[in-house]
């Protein structure tokens, strides 16, 4: 008898998904630690946003601790629409439809791309940075991880191209795709939480 | 038998070594998971060792209190983040696919990975020293204070975060290995034990690990980008810090224990030539200490006024149950066993007795009050060690000695093991009992100085003990050297094992397997040896026993 | 080869025997409190009772299952190379030593939970409040003259306080008998208060309003120190405590108080 390990054929998931499961519920876990610090800073402070915290030489600096929500709201639009065009990427892939699938990857990369831009221009305007109280604090730590998660996600999406423009992926072979539009839902998720978080159930007096 | 022979020649030397340098072979990164952390326990040993040397009398000057802070928070690092952890994978990464028979890991090349994010880390850890001193607020770093100190905070906090990178990964790796490339034949349920322990140190590795990331990643945002995380003038709390470093690192304490309780619970049925005693209450106590772990964070933290004392103290009561009922096991493989006492058992039985020590004396402070005297003093300390050294470290050299013939090919020599042994449970007593006394007493830890002086005597005893300690490491060099001085010379299964990896030669080729025996229950060579088996299940062997 | 084994059980006996013995003869001797240094609390009292109790749960546990593992090692050590009976398991027994522990921790965690009920009772508002600092790396103990406590004290505005420096260690005194509620703050780092035979600590934290209470019962001078690491000179922040009978301490805040008020007056 041969060795075995490696030439099993095992139903349902491959190792390669699996290990990608495995690695996003650590994700899942590092954006829980720093969603926990967010909490327990709104449940301390005096109010939510907390401009009682706010010095003598913050407040003649001008700075005021609130969020514009008009952009963001754009923004999650946006993302979610990119979760749908990747999804059917995938689906076109299924059937065997490359070049389908490259045109949405292209789609969803160009969303992606248009949201980190707009909360770059976001950051630029809002009246307060991240050394301005907890609040600015967990602002910016909580989206910022989110937008290089996004930027790792267009990565992602990216080689995904170049490789399907390299004639790889076909109807029976197309692991990473499933992999990467996984990895980009994700992402999605974890913004659709944090909108709400933030500028949802955020305000508190 | 498709070993590509590389010539011995002098110009061989630079293919063997970029060989070890790109190696994505599962056995020869486990070897250097070994090289790479014996070199930090010696490196974490020196330090110990300046340590105990300053406090060896009172009002001691042999270190200023600057270097002092500087050097048992690299004691401690070292120890952990970089010797103990990672030893883990050293043997996780050599046996678990050679025991459930699979021919590497699931992911080589990020098996690769893993390891080759330790040696930087390591060494921006140590940096520090040339930056105006290392990382000296503990390994706990405890915010505030960790928020103001030197640049070598900051190089502790990129190390750590590179190594929590390095552990999650393998951890995965580890996870869909035991999942996906089992051999025919090897059920969950048939899988070792050492390997069962792997499976949950790796789930409490990708859960908790990334935790600690956020928390450090908080504190560097702090330290660098004027956060508020922990300061509470800009509305931050400074116990957040302590909630999520404790969220990872109880959990991790379990990380730093399980895979020892695994290799011992390989040693002891060898060497008593039983089946390990309730294999599956045995694995379920495994779940269960890893569920506990993550319920029982806080008891670090009694002294703060602000956790739930009686609810972690409660959780952290229950962690002894599942524990007991391992240790009760281990004993009951012994009784009417057929003892034999080379030198992997008789670490395996220095792990059960010292373990034994520091799990009882931990269950100190979970009686909450109890803990309110002994919090940050010596009697912590004496835990710390007997759990960490007396259990980790004695399952360690007792992995060490018993896999050595697998790794190497060679065999450690016998008298030079029991020589270290006795050395070394003799200085380990020495040199951490009396911490027990002078942390009762009320010796806080963490002090560069005392000028009690009856604390003198004590603490005198526990330097002894720690170079002691030092000395019983000379017999085991000895052997090592020794050991490589000859051919390689042993069979494929000198201690009459239980398990895959005797099934193949010491050491096992590139492939790991050219034949794998047939596998009925979580014995295979020994149903092989015995005849048991054949082509039917042995009754003895079947589903569903304790 | 036979004959190599037993000698080497023999010697695993012989060490565990010693450190078995060591163990028990060091904690013995340490002292009549059996480690703990002498509870001058009400609070420290049960605080030391319930450590004796674990301590003698701990001892049963350690003399059952080391007595059952040197049993093993010495009675089942290989006399010849039959194989032994093969026993799997036995799941009567896995209940009975799951139970057992449960019990065990259940007893356990009840008499802790009492004892902390007992011990971590809130001050009333007639209580002497000293209000403590702790900063890098010394202490400041402040006495609010309007709120001495029951005595009879000289009462009177503003407050007095006791500042130590690096070079000299402050003194804490407290009236014997009575009950004493102790403030906590920090403006720096995280340190904690700790005096050793009250056989209890509490953290000085920044951002929190940590306080407690103890009823001396026993005057004399008592060492005590930081517990938590704070920084360079985190060994140095000592201090002690002097229980005093109530004429004593109020003699002694009287004292401190015109000494304080003459520093006052002077610009
Ligand atoms: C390998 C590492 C390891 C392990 C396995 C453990 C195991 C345990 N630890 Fe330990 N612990 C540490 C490493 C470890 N610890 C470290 C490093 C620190 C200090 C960190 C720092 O501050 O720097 C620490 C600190 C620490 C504290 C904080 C102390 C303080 O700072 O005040 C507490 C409090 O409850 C604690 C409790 C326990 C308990 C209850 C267990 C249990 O798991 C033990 C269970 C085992 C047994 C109980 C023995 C066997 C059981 C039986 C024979 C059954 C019968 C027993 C009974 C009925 C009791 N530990
Ligand atoms: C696995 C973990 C581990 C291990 C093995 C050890 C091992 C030792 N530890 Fe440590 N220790 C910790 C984990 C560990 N420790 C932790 C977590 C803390 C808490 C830190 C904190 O408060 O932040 C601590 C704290 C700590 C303190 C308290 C410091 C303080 O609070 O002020 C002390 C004091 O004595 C101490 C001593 C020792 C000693 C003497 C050893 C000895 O056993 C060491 C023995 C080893 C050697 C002596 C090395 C020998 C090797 C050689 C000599 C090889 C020669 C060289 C080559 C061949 C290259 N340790
Ligand atoms: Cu203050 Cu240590
Ligand atoms: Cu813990």
């Amino acid at each position: 008898m041969a060795a075995h390990g490696a030439v099993q054929h095992r139903q349902g998931l491959s190792n390669g998904m699996l290990g990608f499961i495995l690695f996003v519920a650590s994700e899942v876990m590092f954006f829980g630690g720093l969603f926990a610090a967010y909490f327990i800073a709104r449940a301390d402070a005096p109010s939510w946003p907390p401009t009682e915290l706010l010095t003598e030489e913050q407040l003649a600096a001008g700075v005021e601790l609130h969020l514009e929500w008009v952009l963001p709201t754009i923004a999650t639009v946006l993302l979610v629409l990119s979760s749908v065009t990747i999804q059917i990427g995938v689906m076109q892939i299924q059937r065997g439809n490359r070049t389908a699938l490259m045109w949405w990857l292209f789609v969803s990369i160009v969303l992606g791309l248009i949201f980190l831009a707009m909360q770059m221009y976001d950051y630029a305007q809002l009246p307060f940075r991240a050394d301005d109280t907890i609040f600015g604090t967990t602002f910016y730590t909580l989206t910022g991880f989110h937008g290089a998660h996004v930027a790792g996600g267009v990565i992602f999406m990216l080689v995904v191209l170049v490789r399907s423009a390299g004639g790889q992926f076909d109807a029976g072979n197309h692991e990473a795709v499933e992999a990467c539009s996984f990895y980009w839902h994700f992402v999605d998720v974890v913004w659709l939480a944090l909108f709400t978080t933030l500028y949802i159930v955020g305000p508190r007096s | 038998m498709a070993t590509i022979a590389v010539p011995r020649t002098g110009s061989a030397f630079r293919p063997a070594v970029l060989d070890w340098l790109t190696t994505v072979d599962h056995k020869k990164l486990g070897i250097l998971y070994l090289y790479f952390t014996m070199f930090f326990f010696a490196v974490g040993g020196i330090l110990a060792l300046l340590v105990r040397t300053q406090l060896a009398v009172a009002d001691s000057t042999f270190v200023s209190n600057d270097a002092y802070n500087q050097i048992f928070t690299m004691h401690a690092s070292a120890m952990l983040f970089l010797f103990i952890i990672p030893i883990w994978a050293a043997f996780g990464n050599y046996i678990v696919p050679l025991q459930i028979g699979a021919v590497d890991m699931a992911f080589p090349r990020i098996n690769a990975l893993s390891f080759w994010l330790l040696p930087p880390a390591g060494i921006l850890m140590f940096s520090g020293f040339f930056f105006g001193g290392s990382a000296d607020a503990g390994w706990t770093a405890y915010s505030p204070l960790a928020r103001n100190t030197g640049t070598g905070m900051d190089l502790w906090i990129i190390a750590v975060i590179l190594l929590g990178i390095s552990s999650t990964i393998g951890a995965a790796n580890f996870l869909v290995t035991m999942f996906r490339m089992r051999a025919p034949g090897m059920t969950m349920f048939r899988m070792p034990v050492f390997c069962w322990n792997v499976l949950v140190t790796s789930i409490l590795q990708l859960l908790a690990t990334p935790v600690l990331a956020a928390a450090l990643c908080m504190l560097y945002i702090d330290r660098n980008f004027g956060g508020s995380f922990f300061d509470p003038n800009g509305g931050g709390n400074v116990i957040l810090w302590q909630n999520v470093f404790w969220f990872y690192s109880h959990p991790a304490v379990y990380i730093m224990i399980l895979p020892g309780m695994g290799i011992v619970s390989e040693i002891l049925p060898v060497f008593a030539r039983k089946p390990l005693f309730g294999y599956k209450a045995f694995v379920f106590a495994t779940l269960g200490i890893g569920g506990l772990g993550f319920s029982v964070w806080a008891h670090h933290m009694f002294t703060t006024g602000a956790v739930l004392k009686p609810f972690f103290g409660f959780m952290t009561f229950m962690i002894g149950v599942p524990t007991g009922v391992k240790i009760f096991n281990w004993l009951a493989t012994l009784w009417r066993g057929s003892i034999t006492f080379e030198p992997p058992m008789l670490f395996a039985l220095g792990f059960v007795s010292m373990f034994l020590i520091g799990g009882i004396n931990g269950t100190y402070s979970a009686a909450v009050p109890v803990d309110f005297a002994i919090h940050d003093t010596y009697f912590v300390v004496a835990h710390i060690h007997y759990v960490l050294f007396g259990g980790s470290v004695f399952a360690v050299f007792g992995g060490l000695y018993y896999w050595f013939p697998k790794f190497f090919g060679r065999r450690l020599n016998d008298k030079l093991g029991v020589t270290q042994f006795v050395l070394m449970i003799v200085g380990f007593n020495l040199a951490f009992f009396p911490m027990h006394l002078l942390g009762l007493d009320g010796m806080p830890r963490r002090i560069a100085t005392y000028n009690e002086a009856d604390w003198e005597a004590l603490n005198m005893a526990s330097t002894i003990g720690a170079f002691l300690i030092g000395v019983s490491m000379i017999p085991f060099l000895i052997a090592v050297v020794a050991a490589f001085m000859r051919p390689k010379d042993q069979p494929d299964d000198p201690w009459e094992g239980n398990t895959l990896e005797w099934a193949t030669t010491s050491p096992p080729p590139v492939h790991n397997f050219d034949s794998l025996p047939e596998i009925h229950s979580e014995r295979p060579l020994f149903d092989q040896r015995h005849g048991i088996g054949g082509h039917g299940v042995h009754p003895a062997t079947g589903e569903g026993r304790g | 080869m036979r004959n190599a084994a037993r000698r080497l059980t023999h010697r695993f006996v012989l060490i565990f025997s010693l450190v078995l013995l060591g163990s028990l003869l060091s904690v013995g001797a340490a002292s009549a409190q059996f480690g703990q240094p002498k509870p001058v609390t009400e609070e420290a009292d049960s605080l030391h009772t319930l450590y004796l109790l674990v301590t003698v749960a701990g001892f049963i546990v350690f003399a059952l299952v080391t007595g059952a593992l040197l049993y093993m090692v010495v009675r089942y050590r290989r006399r010849s190379d039959e194989l032994p009976p093969q026993t799997h398991g036995n799941n009567l027994l896995e209940v009975i030593w799951t139970t057992i522990p449960i019990v065990i921790v259940l007893f356990l965690f009840v008499s802790s939970f009492v004892v902390l009920l007992d011990v971590e009772e809130d001050a009333e508002p007639e209580d002497l409040t000293v209000n403590v600092t702790g900063f890098q790396f010394s202490w400041e103990f402040v006495y609010d003259l309007a709120d001495l406590g029951r005595g009879e004290g000289p009462g009177g505005e503003g407050t007095v306080s006791v500042i130590g420096t690096g070079s000299e260690e402050p003194l804490l005194v407290i009236p014997v008998n009575e009950p004493v509620e102790f403030k906590l703050t920090s403006n720096d780092v995280i340190h904690s208060f700790y005096v050793r035979n009250f056989l209890y600590k509490l953290d000085v934290v920044p951002g929190l309003d940590n306080s407690f209470k103890v009823t001396a019962h026993e005057t004399g001078t008592f060492e005590a120190q930081c517990a938590e690491l704070c920084g360079l000179d985190h060994a140095l922040m000592r201090f002690q405590v002097q229980v005093m009978e109530r004429p004593d301490f109020d003699a002694y805040i009287a004292g401190l108080a015109s000494e304080q008020l003459e520093q006052a007056r002077v610009p």
